[in-house]
């Protein structure tokens, strides 16, 4: 019996050798018992595969989208109508007493992925890891390409990898995932193994990630954080202007 | 920049990385597309057409079949999917039989599996259960009948403890399908 197991599986790993071969021949026809179960293990594999293909379908369908989405509007295109979109609702904010601070508004005035500081991209340099692509896509605003490289990154649960990833996911504002990445980073000042001090950086963009969700109370109370942080004055003024708006 | 030579390509493919397939679908894609517009097919049939070759590729490189292949993975994906487009207007009957002799010699050179079959009602019903098992179970099964892993391999790659463990895993893997498909 293990050897007829054996036999099975050597078919499927393509090495039988001849009196192997032979010898599965004859089981095939003569033992039901043994078709039946090689048969069975032959609709599985086809049936395995044919899900994998499915899901590996469905993976190749998302790059296609990515490609599509880069080609319709180019990064650079969107920077420059955004700033017009900038300047234009600026001027409006000026001129106008009714313009009314809208979560997602304000979101868009403060929200700038912040710089790489982990990973400086040196154009000359040769270098081509995964972390590097990471963060040149991450650099050219290919935030969907970035989250792919730093999923495949094998640190990839390193803090400031996860901060990064965060910064992709506000940067197509995908608010929640943003937000389940930044809560354990904003939670853990103490966390002081890198010397970069990410929670800091991570409760402000959290309390961002929240005006995008229009989860008001959350927003506040985060910014609210940063706004009174005595030991760090990061964003610190940004967050207080942020509050005066939404009161 | 990733090195495009088929063994450090396919070997990165192997281990499932992401990263790896995607730089490669974007490498040769427009490329492909302005290939497939020499024949009479539509811009969305040739973009399924090229996925499907990448598909192609990708089970060859992780089952070990295209290890020798001395070519490029451009030339390779060029050649699956010029099958492929053939299969289509084959299929549209616009074809001459000129053409059909380059098909067969061509998935004769390359072997390749293709899977344009529909799955039989037992095998559908597998498929369904097999989303029913647990995550031990389907990356065991993945390996062994999908990649074309070796019990020792697999051993290896999910931290087995010995092959004989791994052994009783798989068959109870396999008894459990049974028993949520009723088989």
């Amino acid at each position: 019996m293990e050897k007829n197991v054996e036999l099975i599986e050597k078919y499927f790993n393509d090495t039988l050798k001849d009196d192997e071969q032979i010898l599965f021949n004859k089981l095939l026809k003569n033992d039901t018992a043994f078709k039946e179960e090689f048969l069975f293990q032959k609709d599985l594999k086809k049936a395995l595969s044919h899900n994998q293909r499915n899901s590996l379908k469905t993976t190749l369908q998302y790059f296609e989208n990515n490609i599509k989405n880069e080609k319709v509007f180019p990064l650079r295109k969107w920077l420059a109508a955004a700033s017009i979109i900038l300047v234009l609702g600026f001027s409006y904010f000026l001129y106008s007493d009714s313009f009314k601070s809208s979560p997602e508004n304000l979101y868009a005035e403060y929200f700038e992925p912040y710089r790489n500081i982990v990973h400086p991209v040196v154009r000359s340099k040769n270098e081509k890891t995964i972390e590097s692509r990471a963060f040149l896509a991450y650099e050219n605003g290919k935030f969907y390409k970035a989250i792919n490289l730093l999923n495949s990154v094998s640190n990839n649960n390193d803090e400031y990898i996860r901060f990064y990833k965060a910064m992709c996911n506000l940067g197509i504002n995908k608010y929640p995932e943003a937000i389940s990445l930044l809560l354990p980073i904003a939670s853990n000042p103490s966390n002081n193994n890198s010397d970069i001090n990410f929670s800091e950086k991570a409760n402000w963009y959290l309390g961002l990630a929240y005006l995008g969700t229009s989860d008001l109370n959350n927003a506040i109370s985060q910014l609210s954080i940063v706004a009174n942080n005595p030991v760090n004055s990061y964003k610190k003024e940004e967050a207080q202007e942020i509050l005066d708006k939404l009161n | 920049m990733i090195d495009t030579r088929p063994h450090n390509t396919l070997e990165l493919l192997k281990k499932g990385d992401n990263a790896t397939l995607q730089k490669i679908y974007e490498d040769n894609r427009v490329s492909f597309i302005n290939f497939s517009k020499r024949y009479d097919i539509s811009e969305i049939d040739a973009v399924d057409i090229y996925q499907d070759a990448i598909i192609a590729l990708y089970e060859n490189g992780i089952n070990g079949k295209i290890n020798s292949l001395n070519s490029s993975v451009s030339t390779y994906l060029f050649a699956i999917g010029k099958y492929k487009i053939f299969q289509l207007l084959r299929k549209n009957k616009t074809i001459n039989l000129d053409h059909n002799i380059t098909i067969e010699s061509t998935n004769e050179v390359l072997n390749v599996n293709f899977f344009n079959e529909k799955l039989t009602n037992k095998q559908k019903l597998i498929a369904k259960g097999i989303t029913e098992l647990g995550k031990r179970c389907k990356e065991v099964l993945e390996l062994f009948y999908y990649k074309g892993f070796t019990l020792d391999e697999i051993t290896n790659v999910l931290n087995y403890s010995s092959k004989e463990v791994l052994k009783s895993q798989k068959s109870r893997c396999l008894k459990q399908l049974k028993k949520i498909i009723n088989y």
